[in-house]
């Protein structure tokens, strides 16, 4: 999934010249967080609610007021990346900087903004969770052809997966959690256990019967 | 006062031997209710209409299933939720859907003229069955049809979803409609299908609060499935006051049934149908009209749906089931089955984890009730 498919646009964005008092009848009536400063058409800073509140607080060292320029309170320069970049690479960034929202550049142009929340979304959207379906889990082998093996054991049954998301489980086996579109996992991982598969879950019922 | 819709045509609602959701379940039923000695004579109702279906469901989902019903080849099916190993296309798919729904849609008319009081629809339940898609072994929406049946009468509707899956498809379908409560008690979705039902899913606009889900851990027991029950259901049917209960009654949450993991037994069952009945006496003007629905192991729903007809009926229960009925259905009920109707008192035995399920339990139905409480007053 790349930044262009996630991220907003057409960009709300302000000048470097708006006063903070404007900014921040910007930002409460638009319900936004984070607003692009350009300046002669180039992007130049973001200033977010909390920058501004806090320029603004008596708690402030030197407290600024609603008649002054944006440009005195915003970050900059401003991390931003390309609509072609991956949205892990960009999670990535955020994560490392601590910062809420990546303008999205092409070139020198302006062209989207990607924010924590639509990452969020990113996520949602990722594992599936979206459409009717149920959760597989398996602890596979960390070597090549295992999961060719599972999800050929699911298409020689027809059965659609919405989602496969693995990660690296603490036993250096890889962890598999698939959305199948199906309302029969159960009996499915009762056959996967019979061929051999580690099934987390569905687990087995703690009783008889 | 009592009325039980049933025809032979139920029959054709069939997805094939290999699929769980097999009409031979209704046979064996109905044939161990007259094994047992009851005069079972079923109303048999009209099939629903094609408009009555379209009063829930888009017109192209309706063509759809009447094309791949003629066995046109058709790529877009998959897009509809059809031709999947949940819900594979058959032949005659679209009357035999037609047929439960206007059992059930016959029941509600029966409500609605004073007619009868309890209507128990032998079939259907098809709750997963979305406006304009299948899912989960549902066709058409039948339960929904006769919702909306209800509010076109000009009654207020509550819904009450038993079944061991969250009832997507009805809570979506009036999930903006303040003339229906919506309440269904399942396995969490985390893990299980269809993957909904959080007690988030409230309900919107001026049905805030009238969506009402209670999401239960895997292998929950009896004990904390009536404590949950007994602490959402009474007081919201109490406070919405509707004119009629619909109940979908799957008896797929017993620990024995295959495609789940809650762990009601048959006497946990009992209780909960007397429950039933008594609540749509003390809030729904006694009115009250279920199906059945998920469910699929011979043997329990066998037992299971039994209890829920006997009590229905307020018929005494037998200790034993017939041993000529057991001989007849012994290839589906398996070797291992007893003659008794209830499950052994040893059934369940200690499980691993049960102080910490009924803690989770118990915290997800305190914030249910935290954000609710603001809407029910």
């Amino acid at each position: 999934m790349l930044v262009n498919e996630i991220m907003h646009r057409p960009v709300t964005v302000i000048q470097a010249t708006t006063l903070l008092g404007d900014a921040f009848q910007q930002l409460q009536t638009r319900g936004f967080r984070h607003l692009p400063v350009m300046e002669q058409g180039r992007l130049v800073g973001v200033i977010t609610d909390r920058d501004l509140r806090f320029a603004t607080s008596s708690l402030s060292p030197a407290p600024r007021t609603a008649g002054e320029p944006v440009s005195l309170v915003m970050s900059s320069p401003v991390m931003t990346v390309d609509p072609l970049d991956p949205i892990e690479d960009a999670a990535r960034i955020m994560r490392d900087r601590k910062i809420g929202c990546l303008p999205v550049l092409d070139g020198s142009d302006l062209v989207g903004i990607i924010t924590g929340m639509d990452l969020l979304d990113a996520l949602v959207l990722l594992t599936g969770v979206t459409k009717p379906s149920s959760r597989l889990e398996v602890a596979l082998a960390d070597r090549p052809g295992e999961l060719a093996r599972l999800t050929a054991f699911l298409a020689t049954r027809h059965v659609n997966i919405h989602s496969i998301l693995t990660h690296p489980g603490a036993d250096g086996r890889v962890r598999t959690v698939l959305r199948l579109d199906s309302s029969q996992t159960r009996p499915l991982a009762e056959t996967l256990r019979a061929d051999g598969f580690d099934i987390l879950w569905p687990a087995q019922k703690p009783w008889q019967h | 006062m009592a009325a039980l819709i049933h025809r032979p045509e139920y029959a054709g609602y069939d997805f094939g031997p290999e699929h769980p959701f097999s009409p031979a379940r209704l046979e064996m039923l109905l044939d161990l209710f007259r094994s047992l000695g009851h005069e079972v004579a079923p109303i048999a109702a009209p099939a629903a209409t094609r408009e009555d279906i379209l009063s829930v469901h888009d017109e192209a989902y309706v063509a759809m299933v009447e094309a791949l019903d003629q066995g046109k080849p058709n790529l877009e099916a998959d897009r509809f939720g059809l031709g999947t190993p949940d819900n594979p296309i058959f032949p005659g798919m679209d009357l035999a859907t037609r047929w439960l729904v206007g059992g059930i849609l016959h029941g509600a008319r029966m409500l609605m003229t004073g007619k009868e009081r309890r209507v128990l629809q032998l079939g259907g339940g098809l709750h997963h069955a979305q406006k304009d898609q299948a899912a989960g072994f549902c066709l058409y929406n039948d339960l929904a049809v006769a919702i909306q049946a209800f509010v076109a009468h000009g009654w207020r509707v509550a819904y009450l979803d038993i079944d061991l899956h969250h009832g997507d498809g009805v809570q979506n379908l009036f999930y903006e409609n303040d003339r229906v409560l919506t309440l269904s008690i399942h396995e969490s979705g985390h893990y299980l299908y269809p993957g909904t039902g959080h007690i988030q899913d409230l309900g919107s606009g001026s049905a805030r609060g009238l969506s009402v889900n209670i999401p239960l851990e895997p292998f929950t027991e009896a004990g904390d499935y009536l404590e949950a029950f007994e602490s959402v259901v009474p007081r919201a049917l109490s406070w919405f006051s509707p004119d009629v209960l619909v109940v979908q009654a799957g008896a797929d949450a017993h620990f024995a049934d295959p495609l789940g993991d809650l762990a009601l037994t048959t006497q946990a069952f009992q209780t909960l149908y007397q429950r039933i009945f008594a609540l749509a006496d003390a809030h729904a003007h006694g009115r009250v009209l279920l199906t059945l629905g998920g469910g699929y192991e011979a043997q329990v729903v066998a037992r299971v749906w039994t209890i829920l007809y006997l009590t229905f009926m307020g018929l005494p229960l037998p200790e034993h089931l017939p041993a000529v009925w057991m001989d007849h259905w012994r290839h589906l009920l398996g070797p291992g089955t007893g003659r008794e109707l209830h499950d052994p008192a040893s059934a369940m035995p200690d499980l691993p984890g049960r102080e910490a399920r009924t803690r989770r339990n118990r915290d997800v139905v305190n914030r249910l009730l935290d954000s609710v409480r603001t809407y029910w007053i």
